[in-house]
């Protein structure tokens, strides 16, 4: 007890002397804080943004979308292409067609122990990722999309396809492992691997690491350092140290922002858009706030098993019914722009022309009578059998911004005589398994991330409707059929002559707007909160983090 | 007699006539809460996107929140929703507590042994972490029908049975012991002597006799349940909206403490004065209930 | 005693046992099973994906066989792994556990040295205003919401003031303890200003009992000094209770203060316990929840035991409980 007593006492008196690191003055230190914290940091185990966003600056994929959503060589030398003579159409031994992709390394690669990055790397890697045992969650590239990998050299790989997709370029995911490390406690067991790989057992063995910066030190929960890599073949990075913070209330957060013991939220994992609205509005002239909008698809999830819904007029009468233009703001500003389709207008593949549906409580009325549901009893709407058009919303519990949203909704439907009720579950029930499962009665709200041009097959095709008989596999959750839009989403992935595979996005944005499966709301905007002295930052509004390009980061002088 | 002698101990206790008043007040304004919303001419869930976070007027006297609306009649239904999670989860918890602290005190041997292990089993569990298990278990795979489980007051059950479940321990620990000396009691061996029956003596005779640590111990939970509730708010486990409760106001208004600070302060005001209250209230009932102390004043 | 001591292990035993099982049963009728959250990230996955990883877990089996398993490899010390963080479970727990000690302990002893002198004072003139104030602060500091009461502190000395720093367990890089202290003030301060309350009013209590003892009237009527009276006679006898309370109070050390560790950003065992539950983690949840439990009982036992050893009046013989 005395022992407490006096600590206290001592902490007290160090606390009133002038403490904490002087943030200002050396800035060849960057904080970073975020609401997450990774949890494992094996590259290719468990998507997790925070994961990437931190790995980014330490490894770097083949190939990524840069900031302008271009597909860009970051491992490797030069995108493959078919005019090059790196990609070429090929028939595999069934008789099908499919295309092999050559890629050569950086020649400069070096893991950060010294060894060269070879194409041992990359067969080992396909190795462990096409092992059904390996615990891989993007199994599917290495064991199926992937037929063969052929070395040349050193430095040259040849994969071969077993679809001729458009999208042939792409290994995104490809995420290298350090063969000279990982090979050995692989092969031990490879049903353990994912528990015991170095990724994990030896997280600031410099050998796993070949970006500007490498992992130093980790704190479990609390924070991660990264270090200058030596052996760094790009621009030197600015920063003798980076750190990592992991807080993950946001209050909390947004207090160390300002108490100055974090100089960044990044838009990737930080704080939510109204949060950071009323930041800028009290602290703005102190920090360099900006708002990337993206390819978060916010929107709300139909079950067009729910009779009601299943009637197109009723569906496009519910979006008439809210005026997405004055949400978007009153309550984000208007940096969140409205979305009118599934794809975001700042990708190159969007096609302007579909229908779209404004805000007509009018026009909503007259769809929802021609739907049958006209008699209005105490302000909700019934049909002729009697039956109220009382619907349900649900949303992950405890995401404040979607709760509010959600009930900005709810007010505007019930304007229209749709009785909407809230049912919200936490994120690991309603993600795990109410969507997964189709149980959601008629409507749930969230947001669909993807790379740029990314073909939504696995969203609106018929064959991904999660079923019992498939074991619930598929994200069509909507459960949407329609064989024209089958077959747009099919095509889509080999017809690749520019012409022709515009004329199909144009027809996918127009079917989706027709039919509208499900209704598109917002895209989310990723808000950053930098300080002045920061520059090089470029938000990327997609999966891969604004990291992948750390090393342009510096302090201003 | 006895209420005579009881309520002027307890008015003695003048913090805890303040904190009966207070509590008073409270209720009374919650349970008014449609009149007031009709008087002002404002609606608890009219969403008004046009004067989000206004300031006090004669239209709003606390303001507006950040979907614009009336933050004095928010508060009131939230006082609705947080009281009565407190005060239904307390009685649940005293109900069940009562009766197996009676049953255990009362006959004792076996059935005392078991139910007393089985106290002292619950009590060593962790309690917010089992609350957060159960409260994230899906209700349909118990059996429950989706439309009960799904029901928009859903969470508000659920906080309400969960707390009975685990929150009876206390009282019924409370309960066993004054029975024991209750029983020890001539009224009781005369009544026993008698032939009266087991039930009648436990109710008629024993019941009052046990009832005042009861009421304490009850007293004292509706204030632990009101904390609960906004921890659950804070972990998202909480009251769901747009059900209001003074918790889930709470959490909402902390991410916008600087644009609105008074968002905050209003519910956490709140949350702290009635707790405050229930637990002088609690300490005021204790010292009048219990005759040693005030004897020795 | 040793009778006594064998009865409560055993019970101690069927506790944790059952703890176990319950567990287990109810993480698995929480919905959406690990492989499901893992899946539902990744929209390419077919059914076979599904199985495999399945399998590969150990999720396809059925219930009991799989809490056999988890038992059996329990009883020799193996725990498995953590499914979150694919690291041994006690490689995980450990760090956490003593972050949680540090801060919780910390917290305690500040509350026993605040509360002994309060409790105290407040029991020898019981009713007077001092009293009066004393409990009316105790009741505030049980009263607060303990993340309002959290925020509202870093915002007052680490934002506004910039006294101490907000959040976190130390400075990066920083080796001695003595610069970890400034990070400990704030959560420290929080929990103790939360459970202060509580422990004064036992402490007082227990006075107050104690006070109207015959010894102590026959000590001041012998002329001992009141100073004399109260600290060195009464205040021993009333350690009994106090201790009870303190030992009682033990388990809560081990399961952490969920609410202020997220707050300020410390990671500890009630972070740990609920991202397990959220994440469905089942192998770390269980060990940490069972941790939590082993100490309540061992808390419980402790009580019982500074019961009888400092109570002459009670004694084990023939007594269950």
């Amino acid at each position: 007890m005395r022992t407490g007593l006096a600590a206290f006492t001592l902490a007290a008196a160090l606390a009133a002397a002038p403490m904490g690191t002087p943030a200002f003055a050396a800035k060849d230190e960057l904080v970073i804080g975020m609401t997450q914290f990774p949890s494992n940091w094996h590259p290719s185990m468990e998507a997790m943004m925070a994961k990437s966003y931190v790995l980014s600056m330490a490894r770097r994929p083949f190939t990524a979308y840069d900031p302008d959503w271009r597909l860009t060589c970051l491992l490797c030398t030069e995108l493959p292409a078919l005019d090059k003579g790196t990609a070429e159409y090929e028939t595999r031994a069934d008789g099908k067609k499919g295309i092999k992709v050559t890629y050569t390394i950086n020649p400069k690669a070096t893991w950060g122990d010294g060894s060269p990055v070879t194409t041992e790397d990359v067969l080992f890697t396909w190795t462990v990722g096409k092992h059904p045992q390996s615990g891989y969650s993007n199994f599917d590239l290495f064991a199926r999309d992937i037929v063969a990998i052929e070395a040349k050299d050193e430095r040259t790989f040849t994969i071969h396809r077993d679809k001729a997709v458009c999208s042939y370029a792409e290994i995104n995911d490809f995420e290298i492992l350090p063969a000279h490390l990982e090979r050995a406690v692989f092969e031990a067991d490879p049903a353990t691997y994912r528990n015991r790989s170095k990724y994990e057992t030896d997280t600031t063995n410099p050998g796993l690491w070949f970006g500007p910066y490498r992992i130093a030190q980790v704190e479990p929960g609390s924070h991660v350092v990264l270090e200058p890599n030596p052996t760094w073949w790009g621009a030197k990075p600015a920063f003798k140290r980076v750190i990592v913070k992991s807080i993950e209330n946001t209050a909390a957060l947004e207090a160390n922002l300002l108490a100055g013991q974090v100089d960044m939220v990044p838009g990737e994992t930080g704080l939510p858009l109204d949060q950071v609205l009323a930041f800028e509005k009290r602290h703005g002239s102190r920090y360099n706030v900006f708002y990337k909008p993206g390819l978060f698809f916010e929107h709300v999830e139909l079950n067009l098993d729910n009779p009601a819904l299943a009637d197109l007029r009723v569906r496009r009468a519910l979006l008439h019914a809210i005026d997405r233009e004055a949400i978007s703001k009153q309550l984000y500003d208007g940096r969140q722009p409205v979305a009118h389709n599934e794809i975001s207008p700042l990708d190159r593949v969007h096609a302007p022309g579909y229908p779209t549906y404004a805000f007509d409580p009018a026009l909503a009325g007259r769809l929802l009578d021609e739907a049958g549901w006209s008699e209005r009893r105490a302000g909700v709407r019934h049909n002729a059998k009697g039956e109220r058009l009382a619907l349900e919303i649900m949303t992950t519990a405890g995401n404040r911004s979607r709760e509010v949203l959600q009930q900005v909704l709810q007010a505007q439907w019930r304007q229209a005589g749709v009785e909407v009720r809230i049912v919200n579950e936490p994120a690991r029930v309603l993600f795990g398994d109410t969507l997964e499962k189709r149980r959601f009665k008629s409507m749930a709200l969230f947001a669909w991330i993807s790379a740029p041009e990314n073909i939504p097959r696995t969203i609106l095709h018929s064959s991904m409707i999660p079923t019992e008989a498939n074991n619930w596999a598929g994200q069509n959750y909507t459960g949407y059929r329609n064989p024209e839009m089958d077959r747009v989403l099919e095509d889509l992935e080999h017809v690749c002559e520019p012409e022709a595979n515009r004329a199909l996005w144009a027809k996918l944005q127009t079917l989706y707007a027709q039919d509208l499966p499900n209704l598109p709301l917002f895209f989310r905007a990723d808000p950053f909160i930098l300080p002045p002295w920061l520059e090089g930052v470029v938000p990327t509004g997609h999966l891969d983090s604004s990291t992948l390009w750390i090393e342009t980061w510096k302090a201003k002088e | 007699m006895r209420t005579g002698r009881f309520l002027r101990r307890f008015a003695r206790h003048r913090l805890a006539v303040v904190s009966a008043l207070l509590l008073l007040v409270l209720a009374v304004a919650a349970a008014a809460a449609p009149w007031v919303e009709h008087w002002l001419g404002v609606e608890a869930t009219g969403i008004s996107l046009l004067d989000r976070f206004g300031p006090p007027s004669a239209l709003h006297p606390l303001g507006t929140d950040e979907l614009g609306r009336d933050v004095l009649v928010r508060l009131l239904y939230g006082g609705r929703v947080s009281l009565f999670v407190g005060v239904a989860a307390a009685l649940a918890s005293a109900v069940i507590g009562t009766g197996i602290g009676l049953l255990a005190g009362y006959f004792g041997g076996r059935l005392d042994d078991l139910l007393m292990r089985v106290t002292d089993g619950l009590i060593a569990l962790p309690l917010l972490p089992l609350l957060i298990v159960l409260g994230a278990i899906d209700l349909t795979r118990l059996g429950i029908p989706p439309e009960v489980a799904g029901a928009e007051d859903a969470s508000l059950l659920r906080i309400v049975v969960l707390v009975a479940l685990f929150g009876w321990t206390t009282v019924a620990r409370l309960v066993r012991g004054a029975t024991l000396s209750a029983r020890r009691r001539d009224y009781v061996r005369a009544a026993v002597a008698m032939g009266a029956g087991s039930r009648r003596i436990m109710l008629a005779h024993i019941l009052p006799n046990v009832a005042a640590p009861a009421v304490v111990a009850t007293t004292l939970t509706v204030g632990n349940v009101i904390l609960l509730e906004s921890v659950l708010s804070f972990l998202g486990l909480g009251i769901q909206p747009p059900l209001p409760s003074w918790g889930n106001m709470l959490t909402n208004a902390q991410e916008l403490v600087g644009t609105a600070p008074l968002l905050a302060v209003w519910p956490g005001l709140l949350i702290f004065l009635t707790v405050i209250a229930v637990n002088l209230l609690g300490d005021g009932l204790q010292d009048a209930l219990d005759p040693r102390v005030v004897g020795k004043r | 005693m040793t009778r006594f001591l064998a009865s409560r292990l055993l019970q101690a035993l069927v506790v944790l046992l059952l703890m176990s099982f319950v567990i287990t049963v109810l993480m698995t009728l929480m919905p959406g099973d690990p492989v499901d959250m893992m899946l539902a990230g990744n929209p390419r996955a077919t059914p076979a994906d599904a199985a495999r990883l399945k399998a590969l877990y150990g999720l396809d089996k059925p219930l009991l066989e799989r809490y056999g398993h988890w038992l059996q490899a329990a009883l020799v010390g193996d725990f498995g792994f953590s499914r979150l963080y694919a690291q041994p479970v006690l490689t995980i727990l450990l760090p956490r556990l003593g972050n949680t000690l540090l801060l919780l302990g910390a917290a305690m002893a500040l509350t026993l040295a605040v509360a002994l002198p309060l409790g105290v004072y407040a029991a020898r003139r019981p009713y007077g205003w001092a009293d009066n104030a004393i409990n009316l602060f105790c009741f505030a500091g049980i009263s607060v919401p303990a993340f309002w009461l959290a925020l509202l502190l870093i915002l007052l000395f680490a934002v506004e003031l910039q006294w101490l720093p907000a959040s976190g367990l130390g400075p990066v890089g920083g080796e001695g303890w003595w610069e970890r202290l400034p990070y400990l003030v704030l959560p420290v301060a929080s929990l103790t200003l939360a459970s202060i309350g509580g422990y004064t009013r036992y402490v007082r209590a227990a006075m107050m009992g104690e006070l109207r003892q015959d010894y102590v009237r026959t000590a001041r009527a012998k002329g001992l000094g009141e100073g004399r009276v109260v600290w060195r006679h009464a205040l021993r006898n009333a350690t009994i209770p106090i201790v009870t309370i303190v030992a009682l109070e033990f388990g809560a050390l081990f399961s952490g203060a969920l609410v202020t560790e997220t707050m300020f950003a410390w990671p500890g065992m009630g972070k740990l316990i609920y991202d397990s539950i959220m994440g469905n983690d089942l192998n770390v949840a269980l060990v940490a929840l069972l941790f939590a439990t082993l100490t309540t009982l061992a808390g419980n036992l402790l009580a019982d035991a500074a019961y009888a050893g400092l109570d002459p009046r009670i004694s084990f013989k023939g007594d269950g409980a």
